[in-house]
C-alpha cells in the first residue's frame, strides 16, 4: 500500500537570472515500510522533490502539485502550522552534512529532547531518558557523556548517529535521509548503512534514500528511481534498474562507475557532455543532447511513460512500439 | 616502465604539523601527518593512495612536490635528493612535477582568464609569449576545451570543465610526475569517468608517473598500477593492485575493501561487510604501536608495544602488521 503518493509534482525557483526548473511534473509514490533509492546527479531535482513533498523550501521556490497524499492526508491543503506539525512526528528528515544541519549552539540533549517535547509532550526528565535510549539503539558509546556535549565536539558518523536518533525519536512512519553517508569516510558509511538497514527492520518505517551513489543503493534499496534534468527517465525494483535498465541515462550511469576489479582492465564509458541547464532545459527529452540513440523526436516532444509491468516504468522514446529496437550496449 | 630505478623515490617521510594548543601553558602538541612513509613510483606508472579523511595522503602528496618542507627523510626524484632544496635549486624541479588539485573551484584564481590560468606555469619558466601561446592552445584542444573558452573566467565553467582547466595547467610544463589529490571527488558521476579516461589517454600518451590520491577504492583500483593502503600517518600494506585486491592481508585493507559499496544488488547482499567499530583516533595522540589497534578484531599485545615494520611478504607485496606477517 502507498503511504505517500505524489501526482504531478513541480518545483520552480525564482532566481536573478530566470526561473530555474528544478523538478518538472513528477508523480511516484513511496510504499509502506519499503527502502525507496532515488538516484540522480547534482541538479537532477531528487533532493528538491523530497524537499517540496516536505515544503522545506525557501519563499523564493514555487511548489505546484495535483496531490500529494501521505498517509491518506492531502499534504497540499495544509496550512503551514499543520505541516510543521507532521516535520519530525510524521516524517523524520537526515541531511547530508551533520555539521551544519545541527545547531552548533545548543547540546545534543536540548537538540534531540526538543521534537520529544514538542510533538509527544514530554517533560524534561521523561524526554532525557527517551534520548538516552535513543542515544543506545544508534550505537553511541558513553551516551550520558554524550548528551552534556556540543555538536564540534562529536566526529563525522556521531554527529550523523545523533542526527539519526533525532530523525526516529518520534517514531516516524517514513524516515527521508538526504545523502547520508557522502560525507563520510567509507569504514563510517558502512557503520551509518548498517544503522540504518537494522533500525528499518525494528520499526517499519519507510525509508526514501536520495543518493548519487548506486553502490550503496544496491546493497539498500528495493526500489530505485532514477532522475535525471527534474524527470523520472526511471523506475522499478534494484533488480530491474541494475540487471534489466532500460533508459539509456541509466545504462550510461552504470557503465561510468568503476568496479574493484581482479585485474583485466575495462575502460570507462563517460556519458558525453553535460548536464542541462536547468534555466532553460532542453524540451524534448532532457537527456536527448547526451544520448547516443536520439532521434529527431526526442528533441522535441518529452517523452511518455512506458510501464513495464511490476511497476518498472521508462520514459524514453525508444519504447514505443515503432521506435528502433536498441539493445543495452 | 622498463627502467629499473625509480622515477621517484620516497624513504621514511616524515611531516608534522604543531597542533592547536588546548592552552597557553600547555606544551606544544604535534600532529604527526605522516610517520615514516616510503614507497617508489616508476616512470609512466599510477601509485594509488587510499585512506580515510586525515590519514595524512594528501600530506604525502604535497610534501613529495615539496609544497611542504618535511622534517626528516629523503625525497629521491630522478636520483637527486630534493627534500631539503630550496629556491634555486628547487625550480628545475618545480617543472618536472605537478599537482591536480581537489576542488576545481577553490585551485583556480577567479581574476584570472583560462589563459593566463594555462599559462603562469610557462611564465615562471621564462617560455617566450609565442611559444607560450601556441602551447596553451595545443593543451585547451588536448583536453577537450574550445579556444574561445581562453578569455572567459572560471565561475563561468562546470565543475567538469573547471578540472580539465587544471588539468591543463598541469601539463603545460611537460611533467613527468603529477599529482592527483582527489581530482574527481567533487565531480558528478557522469563526469568523473570523463575526466578519468582522460588522465589515462594523457599517461599513454605521454609517460608521466601519476601519485593518485582518492578515498574511493573504487577508483584507485580502477586507475592505478600500484596501491598503498594509509592509516593514521603510516602506510600498512602496499602491493599490486591485483595482488591487493586477490590476496589482500592486513586487517585494515580487509575491512576498507568490504566496506566500498558494490553497485550490484545480488554481489551486495551475498558479501558480508566487515564493519570497524569506533573512529579514526586523533594523529594528536595515536595510539602506542600498530595505528590500527584500536580498531583491529585480530589485535595481540605485541602490537601496542611496537610499531610493526614494513616487511615484503611476496614479491612487491609490503605488508605492516605483526599478526599476517607470521600468519
Amino acid at each position: 500500500m502507498a503511504l505517500l503518493e505524489v501526482q504531478n509534482l513541480t518545483t520552480t525557483f525564482r532566481i536573478g537570472v530566470g526561473t530555474v526548473q528544478a523538478v518538472r511534473g513528477i508523480s511516484f509514490h513511496v510504499n509502506e515500510g519499503e527502502f525507496l533509492g532515488i538516484v540522480g546527479e547534482s541538479g537532477s531535482g531528487k533532493s528538491v522533490t523530497m524537499l517540496s513533498v516536505m515544503h522545506l523550501l525557501p519563499d523564493y521556490a514555487t511548489i505546484t502539485a495535483d496531490s500529494i497524499l501521505f498517509d491518506g492526508v492531502e499534504m497540499t491543503e495544509l496550512g503551514a502550522k499543520e505541516l510543521r506539525a507532521m516535520h519530525g512526528r510524521d516524517i523524520g528528515m537526515v541531511f547530508q552534512d551533520p555539521m551544519t544541519s545541527l545547531n552548533p549552539l545548543f547540546t545534543v540533549e536540548q537538540q534531540l529532547t526538543e521534537p520529544l517535547k514538542i510533538h509527544l509532550g514530554m517533560k524534561k526528565k521523561e524526554a532525557r531518558e527517551k534520548a538516552l535510549e535513543l542515544l543506545n539503539e544508534v550505537g553511541i558509546p558513553a551516551p550520558e557523556e554524550r548528551l552534556r556535549q556540543y555538536p564540534h565536539e562529536l566526529s563525522g558518523g556521531m554527529r550523523q548517529r545523533v542526527m539519526i536518533a533525532m530523525a526516529l525519536s518520534c517514531a516516524p512512519k517514513m524516515l527521508i535521509a538526504d545523502e547520508p553517508t557522502t560525507a563520510l569516510d567509507v569504514t563510517i558509511q558502512a557503520q551509518i548503512l548498517e544503522l540504518l538497514e537494522a533500525l528499518k527492520q525494528k520499526s517499519g518505517a519507510s525509508v526514501v534514500m536520495i543518493t548519487h551513489d548506486l553502490g550503496v543503493i544496491a546493497s539498500m534499496c528495493s526500489r530505485i528511481i532514477v532522475m535525471y534534468g527534474g524527470t523520472i527517465c526511471e523506475e522499478g525494483s534494484a533488480t530491474d534498474i541494475f540487471y534489466d535498465p532500460r533508459h539509456p541515462y541509466t545504462w550510461g550511469l552504470l557503465r561510468s562507475v568503476p568496479k574493484i576489479s581482479t585485474g583485466e582492465h575495462r575502460k570507462l564509458i563517460p556519458i558525453p557532455g553535460t548536464p542541462p541547464d536547468m534555466l532553460r532545459p532542453p524540451e524534448g527529452c532532457p537527456f536527448a543532447p547526451r544520448c547516443r540513440h536520439c532521434m529527431r523526436i526526442c528533441r522535441t516532444v518529452p517523452p511518455p511513460q512506458t510501464d513495464l509491468g511490476d511497476g518498472h516504468r521508462v520514459a524514453c522514446h525508444l519504447m514505443h512500439p515503432c521506435a528502433p529496437k536498441i539493445d543495452r550496449e | 616502465m622498463t627502467e629499473t630505478a625509480p622515477l621517484l623515490s620516497v624513504r621514511d617521510l616524515r611531516m608534522w604539523f604543531s597542533a592547536e594548543k588546548k592552552d597557553i601553558f600547555a606544551p606544544q602538541a604535534v600532529l604527526k601527518a605522516v610517520d615514516g612513509v616510503s614507497f617508489d613510483i616508476r616512470r609512466g606508472e599510477t601509485f594509488g593512495l587510499v585512506g580515510e579523511s586525515g590519514c595524512g595522503k594528501t600530506t604525502v602528496g604535497r610534501t613529495v612536490v615539496r609544497l611542504y618542507k618535511p622534517r626528516e627523510g629523503r625525497i629521491l626524484f630522478g636520483g637527486v635528493d630534493i627534500a631539503n632544496l630550496s629556491g634555486k635549486d628547487l625550480a628545475p624541479y618545480r617543472r618536472r612535477m605537478q599537482m591536480i588539485f581537489q576542488d576545481p573551484y577553490a585551485s583556480l584564481d577567479p581574476r584570472m582568464t583560462v589563459e593566463s590560468i594555462i599559462a603562469e606555469p610557462l611564465k615562471l619558466q621564462h617560455v617566450p609569449k609565442l611559444e607560450r601561446i601556441a602551447r596553451v592552445w595545443e593543451l585547451i584542444d588536448r583536453v577537450g576545451l574550445k579556444r574561445d573558452h581562453l578569455n572567459r573566467y572560471p565561475h563561468e565553467f562546470s565543475g567538469g570543465q573547471r578540472q580539465r582547466i587544471g588539468i591543463a595547467r598541469a601539463l603545460a610544463t611537460r611533467p613527468e610526475f603529477i599529482v592527483c589529490d582527489e581530482p574527481i571527488s567533487a565531480l558528478d558521476v557522469s563526469i568523473q569517468a570523463q575526466v578519468i579516461n582522460m588522465l589515462e589517454e594523457m599517461q599513454e600518451e605521454m609517460h608521466m608517473a601519476y601519485l593518485f590520491i582518492s578515498h574511493d577504492l573504487s577508483m584507485v583500483s580502477h586507475i592505478s598500477h600500484r596501491v598503498g593502503v594509509m592509516y593514521l600517518g603510516h602506510l600498512v600494506e602496499m602491493a599490486d593492485m591485483a595482488e591487493l585486491y586477490q590476496h589482500h592481508l592486513h586487517p585494515y585493507t580487509t575491512a576498507l575493501m568490504s566496506a566500498v559499496p558494490i553497485a550490484d544488488p545480488v554481489k551486495a547482499a551475498t558479501t558480508k561487510r566487515i564493519v570497524l567499530q569506533g573512529d579514526v583516533p586523533t594523529p594528536i595522540d595515536p595510539p602506542s604501536g600498530c595505528p590500527f589497534r584500536t580498531r583491529c578484531a585480530y589485535c595481540t599485545k605485541r602490537c601496542s608495544e611496537a610499531l610493526p615494520e614494513m616487511k615484503e611478504v611476496s614479491p612487491g607485496h609490503f605488508l605492516a602488521c605483526h599478526v599476517m606477517q607470521n600468519a
